[in-house]
Formats: structure tokens, sequence, C-alpha cells
């Protein structure tokens, strides 16, 4: 059997075990659990001297040294991979953000194998291909999928310091037990959620109010109503003076194109939101007029900077009503300098 | 990571042995290491409890002011940690960096998270009062001086709410605030604050948690800031300006209706007064003092009173009432035990009989205040008595010769020699003291600047004195 070994290649042997993890050696003919490797090319492996000789004899021997070029991992196909990440993770998501689970489900799904491709399985830089795995299969209803997801990516950013990746997590987690039902479990999680977005983007950020607004709709469902009340009178105080501010500075200078994360898919999950705070308006007993003006006068400018007048208008005019309808504060001016500019700019 | 969290749970259990969740992680971690040899089951250690200690004390107790629907104690608590964090970076003189880390001390967030998130549920029921009673609360609980710039937060919050801000606590913060500046030296806000109190306490009879009506509490806390303001020009010798703000400061420490504060007034005005020189103004003030600290029955004042004005007698050079005056505070003094004020009593009297050469005299009340001094244990004070005791006993000695030594006729001479060769048989007349031979040390050194005369006489006597 070794007698010619020159004629039918040199082989060494592996062990399995001491191989980096998540990257099992399959043999090149039966697929099964390799043992040898190919020491002219170092990239094909065998279960066998049995498949090996087969190999080599049926075609390894004329292609072993073409297969070094294609096989080992150079900077190019990283880098190419690094850049295929990208583009999965951009497409799942603007894809998500249109409702379109099904058609995300593929990308998200090439994002995660490619990112354990390039990054390993147990590292921290594959948490949001799993984080984007987990929100794609949750538009799905698939929450048993969503609950192994999300415990993967627990486990990955177990020991990491930073708090973003803590703040993305445990609102997925959240929101994962929202669905499910346990309500306990997820203000837990959301309550963790805005305390490491407050950590990390700060107090007033819209990021920590996103927590806030989550948190909200958890304690309407437990029937505390009081507190929902006034987590959304949070959300839209902050949320009113952030879109103030892009507000203004558009009006200064038009030309200038609103922040690029500003885009379509953005502002339907703020239009989504505001209006949910709209509709708990109208379905609460009590009647909180502070709210229903901010809520309205965010949706005004929210629809202005998103260049329909139409719907600027009518919430314009709700807003201005809400405002009047507010004793000792005058808060009907930013409201009527916006009705104008809409009116001039039709 | 391991060794970090092995060491958070042991602080924390050390620390925090009140704390029920922590009291319980202790129980069951003695349990694990006695062991499984009891038959007991150990409890499964639920989730919530395994992340209080896998994270920090500031998030713990963060999240459960969120869970618990605090949201609003929450970004109050959250503000209160960064603004101590960046207290810190930005303390230069390294005195904040030696203080614990307010997100370390355990007490004092749960008292702060307890206190907030009552005061947000009363805030929900719209109960003001109750709001400000527990912002109020957190004001004065703390107390320590790293602590004042929380102290002034909370104490802040009560006061200047837009709700509530007239009811009793918000008052009552108002004159902590008064009194906290006060104390910090920034009396433009302390006046500030203490006549905001005073308007707010005017129409109702306010009192604060010891009883106290606040209007007079805010009155004390004002003239303090009167009182002090008054130091600057005092110290730049500008008594018009200084009398112009303790007159205004007297007339509030009336209205305080506390008549120790009146007396510190009415003193500091006569101080003022015998500073600028007006000694008569100032005996009138120190009168009213007498009579203030008689009926309070105030030794220790009325004895300042009698000091301060034994001197303005002695700067008109009224002699007579001077030792009136002095006598009298010794003798408050003696019966109340007052020994600072007895030995300087003794110790201005013996100057002024050495000022009028009645030097035996002079002597026995150094002498008194040495005895004093002894007691007191004031070293400085006793050296001062001894070279006096011995300075006076010389002066005393050799009154008899003084015009001899001053004149050149040879009669004198001979009186003195005469004198020379038979004092040995005198004695002193009085029993030779340790004070006295104790004294002559220091006493050589004292008056070596004096005449030469003098030294010469002194020198003969004082060692024969020893033998």
């Amino acid at each position: 059997m070794e007698a010619n070994p020159r004629v039918l290649g040199t082989t060494s042997i592996i062990i399995p075990l001491a191989l980096p993890k998540g990257t099992k050696k399959l043999c090149e003919l039966c697929e099964g659990e390799a043992r040898l490797q190919c020491t002219e090319c170092r990239v094909t492996f065998y279960c066998g001297a049995e498949h090996q000789q087969a190999d080599w004899v049926g075609i390894h021997e004329r292609i072993c040294q073409l297969l070094v070029r294609i096989r080992r991992p150079t900077l190019t196909t990283c880098l190419e991979k690094v850049k295929m990440i990208e583009i999965c993770r951009l497409v799942a998501q603007s894809k998500l953000s249109e409702g379109k689970h099904q058609e995300a489900l593929p990308a998200a799904q090439f994002c995660l194998h490619c990112s354990i491709d390039v990054h390993g399985p147990r590292t921290v830089h594959i948490f949001p291909a799993y984080l984007l795995l987990a929100e794609v299969n949750m538009g799905l209803g698939n929450l048993p999928r969503v609950a192994e997801l999300l415990s993967q990516a627990e486990w990955a950013v177990l020991k990491s310091p930073e708090h973003a990746v803590h703040h993305r997590l445990h609102r997925s987690l959240g929101r994962l037990h929202t669905v499910t039902g346990n309500l306990e479990a997820a203000l837990f999680h959301f309550a963790n959620d805005i305390y490491f977005a407050s950590e990390e983007f700060g107090l007033d950020s819209t990021v920590t109010r996103g927590g806030y607004f989550l948190m909200a709709d958890v304690y309407a469902k437990l029937g505390q109503i009081a507190i929902a009340r006034s987590l959304y009178s949070e959300v839209a105080r902050t949320w009113n003076c952030h879109l103030t501010k892009l507000f203004e500075s558009h009006v200064q200078n038009p030309d200038i194109l609103l922040e690029p994360c500003h885009d379509e898919a953005q502002r339907g999950e703020v239009n989504e939101m505001l209006q949910t705070m709209l509709d708990f308006g109208q379905n609460d007993s009590r009647k909180d007029i502070g709210r229903l003006h901010l809520v309205t006068h965010c949706l005004a400018m929210l629809w202005f900077l998103g260049g329909d007048s139409l719907k600027a208008l009518g919430f314009g005019s709700t807003a201005l009503q809400a405002s009047q309808l507010i004793p000792n504060h005058d808060l009907t001016e930013p409201i009527q300098c916006l009705l104008q500019l809409v009116q001039t700019s039709d | 990571m391991n060794a970090a969290v092995t060491q958070q749970l042991t602080t924390n259990s050390d620390k925090q042995k009140k704390m029920s969740p922590y009291s319980r992680m202790k129980q069951e971690k003695e349990f694990l290491q006695i062991g499984s040899v009891s038959d007991k089951v150990a409890p499964i250690i639920s989730k919530a409890e395994i992340s209080l200690f896998r994270n920090s004390l500031k998030q713990n107790i963060c999240v459960e002011l969120l869970q618990q629907g605090f949201h609003r104690s929450f970004s109050e608590l959250f503000f209160l940690l960064g603004s101590d964090a960046d207290r810190r970076s930005v303390d230069e003189t390294g005195s904040v960096w030696l203080q614990t880390p307010l997100d370390e001390q355990l007490d004092k967030l749960e008292t702060m998270k307890l206190h907030l998130s009552l005061a947000e549920r009363a805030e929900s029921t719209c109960s003001w009062t109750v709001v400000c009673d527990q912002r109020l609360f957190l004001g004065q609980y703390f107390s320590a001086p790293e602590d004042v710039w929380l102290s002034l937060y909370f104490l802040h919050s009560c006061a200047d709410r837009e709700l509530g801000r007239h009811s009793r606590p918000a008052t009552e913060a108002r004159a902590c605030l008064a009194e906290v500046y006060l104390q910090l030296g920034d009396l433009e806000q302390a006046r500030l604050q203490a006549e905001l109190c005073i308007q707010q306490a005017e129409d109702g009879s306010l009192l604060d948690l010891a009883g106290r009506p606040l209007r007079l509490r805010a009155r004390k806390a004002l003239w303090g800031v009167y009182s002090r303001l008054a130091d600057a020009p005092l110290n730049a010798a500008n008594y018009n300006k200084a009398l112009t703000l303790l007159h205004k400061g007297y007339s509030i420490a009336i209205e305080s209706e506390d008549k120790h504060i009146e007396w510190e007034a009415l003193y500091q005005l006569g101080l003022t007064y015998q500073s600028a020189g007006d000694h008569d103004t100032a005996r009138q003030y120190f009168n009213t003092c007498m009579q203030i600290c008689s009926t309070l029955q105030d030794a220790d004042g009325l004895g300042k009173s009698y000091k301060a004005m034994a001197k303005s007698n002695e700067n008109k050079g009224n002699m007579h009432d001077t030792l009136l005056c002095l006598e009298k505070l010794a003798d408050i003094s003696g019966s109340n035990g007052l020994q600072h004020n007895l030995a300087d009593a003794n110790m201005c009297l013996g100057k002024i009989y050495f000022s009028t050469s009645e030097y035996s005299r002079a002597a026995d009340y150094f002498l008194q205040g040495y005895d004093v001094a002894c007691q007191l244990g004031d070293v400085a004070l006793l050296q001062k008595a001894q070279v006096l005791v011995a300075s006076a006993r010389a002066h005393s000695l050799r009154a008899r010769y003084s015009a001899d030594v001053a004149s050149t006729s040879s009669a004198a001479l001979r009186r003195l020699v005469d004198w020379k060769e038979t004092r040995g048989r005198q004695g002193l007349g009085t029993d030779s003291t340790d004070a006295a031979t104790a004294g002559t040390d220091s006493l050589s050194r004292h008056h070596a600047g004096e005449t030469h005369l003098q030294h010469k006489g002194f020198m003969d006597t004082c060692p024969r004195s020893q033998k």
C-alpha cells in the first residue's frame, strides 16, 4: 500500500479534536470525518488512505496544486466576505422594515453563515447577525427559533463590556418575552435595555426612549395604565425635542439633506411608534391634551420632513387645536410656523 | 472576571446584611459551603438573584426602579450618578477622588431609591406635600460634608418645585438651604433663600420637624448672613459699612425672638463700636448685653460682656470702672468654673495694678492667674504668668529704693549699699514661691532690654531671693 508513495501522493495524520472549533474537516469523497491531510496541497482531507488513494488516482494528482489557490482563505476572499456580510445585513434590514419577513430570511441566514466563517462561532462580531436573524424569525412567528438564536447571541456577548451590545440584546429579549406573554421577564429585560442605552447614548437619547416606548406597552398590558401614560409622555417629549431640532436645522438650511440614518425605513418606524401613542391616547379614558399636542406635533414635523405635506397639514391642525386648549403656555407658535411652511411649499 | 465577581460577591454580602436578597444569597452560600450533608434541598437561585451578583450595584438599582415603573426616579438617580462621575473626573485637587464613588455606596443608593420612588408615587396622585416631604428628607439625609452637593440638589428640587412649593416641607427646605449656603460661605445665596423663606413662612405659623417656627429659623440664618457680611468691611476697617450691616442684622435678631442671638448681635455691635473708637456707644451696647445675659443666666456671655466693657473703660481711661468690671468678671468666672475667663481677668487686673505701680497687688493677681493657668494646663499662659509674677515681685522689692537708683548723689548710693548689705536678713515679706524662682530665668531674658539701672537692681535682687 505504501510501496509507491510518491506516485500516490503523501499524507499526514490529523486529529479532528485538535482543529480549531467550527472547522470540521470532511473527507473529499465520502464527506465522513477526515483523518488524513494531503501534504502537497494541505487543503484536501480524507477519511482514510483508501479514499486518498482513490482520489489521487482519480483526479487529485492533476488538480492538487490548483486547489491550493481556490481553497486557501486569502485576504481578498476575507474582505469579499466582509463586504458580503454588510450587503446581506442591509438587504435583510430593508426587507424587514418593509415587513417582508419571508424574503429577508435568506439574506439574514447567509449573513450569519458568512459572519461565522469570517469571525468564528463564539465571537462578539457575529452578534448582530444573530439578532438580525432572530428579528426575522420573530416577524415570521417562529418563536422557538428566536429564543434559540437569542440565547446563542447572549452567549456570544456574555463577557463583552460594551453597553450598546447588551442594550440591543436586552431589547430583543424583551420583545420576545412580550410576544410570548412573559410580561415580568419582558419588564426586566426592557429595564436593562434602558439602563444600558442610557449608559451608551445618554438619558434623553431617542434610542433610550425606544426602550421606554416598548416598556409602556408592557405596562399597558399589565393594566398599569398610569405608568404607561407617563412613559409615553416621556417618549413624546423627547421625540418632540429631537424632531424640532431636525426641523429647525432643515428650515435654516433646506439644501442640506437630513441625516442619512433618517431614511425611509426609520421614518416608518417612528411613524408607527407615534401612531401607536396617538391611538393609546384616543382609547385612554383620561385624555391628556399635552401629550396629544406633542404627538401630533411630532407627526406633523415628521411628515413635513418626509415631504408629505397633506399629512403634515392634517396633523399640524390637530396639534394646533390641542395646543390652544393648554392654558398658560404659548405652544401655538412653532406649529403655526410649521403650517405656514407647509402651505407655502405647496 | 471570575475573581471580580467573587470579590463583588463577598463585599456585597459583607456590607449588605440587611438587604433581603443579599442575606438570602449569603445563606445560600453558607448552605453550599456546608455541603450536601444536610437533607434539605438547596433552593434554586433565580435569574434575578444571579443578575444581582453579576451586575454592578448601579445597574441593579436602576433596573429595580424601572421594573417597578419609577422611570422618573430612574432618570434622576442616573443623572446624579453621572454628575458624581463628572465631578470626580474634573476634580483637580484630588479631594473628591479620595471619597468613595456614589455608585459604590449601597445604603445611600438604597435610600435615594426608596425616597425617590415614594416621591414619584405621591406625584402620580398629586399629593405635592408628600413629594416635598420625601425630597426634604433626602436633602437632610446627605448631611456629610462630601455630600453637600446632593443635599443642595434635593433641597432645591424640593423648594423650587412648581407645584407644592408653598407647602411646609418646601418652606423648611428653604430654611435648610439658607443654612447650608451660610455654612458654605455663599452669603448671597444664603440671604436670598432666607428672605424667600421668611416671605413664605410669614403668614402661616409653619413649624419645622423639631417644632421650631420656620420664620424664626430663617431669621436666625439671615442674621448669620449679615453678621458674616460685616466681616469683610470690618477687616478693611470700614466701620460705617460694617455697622450698617450689623444694625440690620440686629433688627433681624430681635425679630428672631431668640435672646442668645440678640445678645450675639449686640455684642458684635459693641465690639465694632469699640474698634471704631466710639467707647461710649460700645458701653451702652455692652450694658444691654449684660442685662440679656443675666436674664438668660448665661455666665459665659456675661463674662464676655464684662471683659469687653472693661476694655472700653480702660480705653476711656476710666480705671475705677475697669477694675470693677474685671473684678466682676473674675467673680462670675470663678463661681461658674470658667477658668479661661478667670485667668484672663486675673492677668488683666494684674497688668492694671502693675501699670499704676501697685506691684504687690499686681503680683497677687498674676499669681492667681498663674494658678488657674496651672489648672488649665495652658503652658503659654503659665509661662507668661511666671514672668509677670517675678517682674511684679521684683518691682515691689525695690520700690523704696527706686529714687535712689535713679539719683546720682553719694548719699543715695550709700543707702543702696546699706540695703545690699542688710537685705539678706530682711526676707521677702511674702513667701518665695516656685513661680518667682522658676520665672527668673526667663525674666532675665525678657527684661534684658530695659534700662540699665533697672537691670542692675533686678539682677542683684533676684538670685539672692533664691537663697
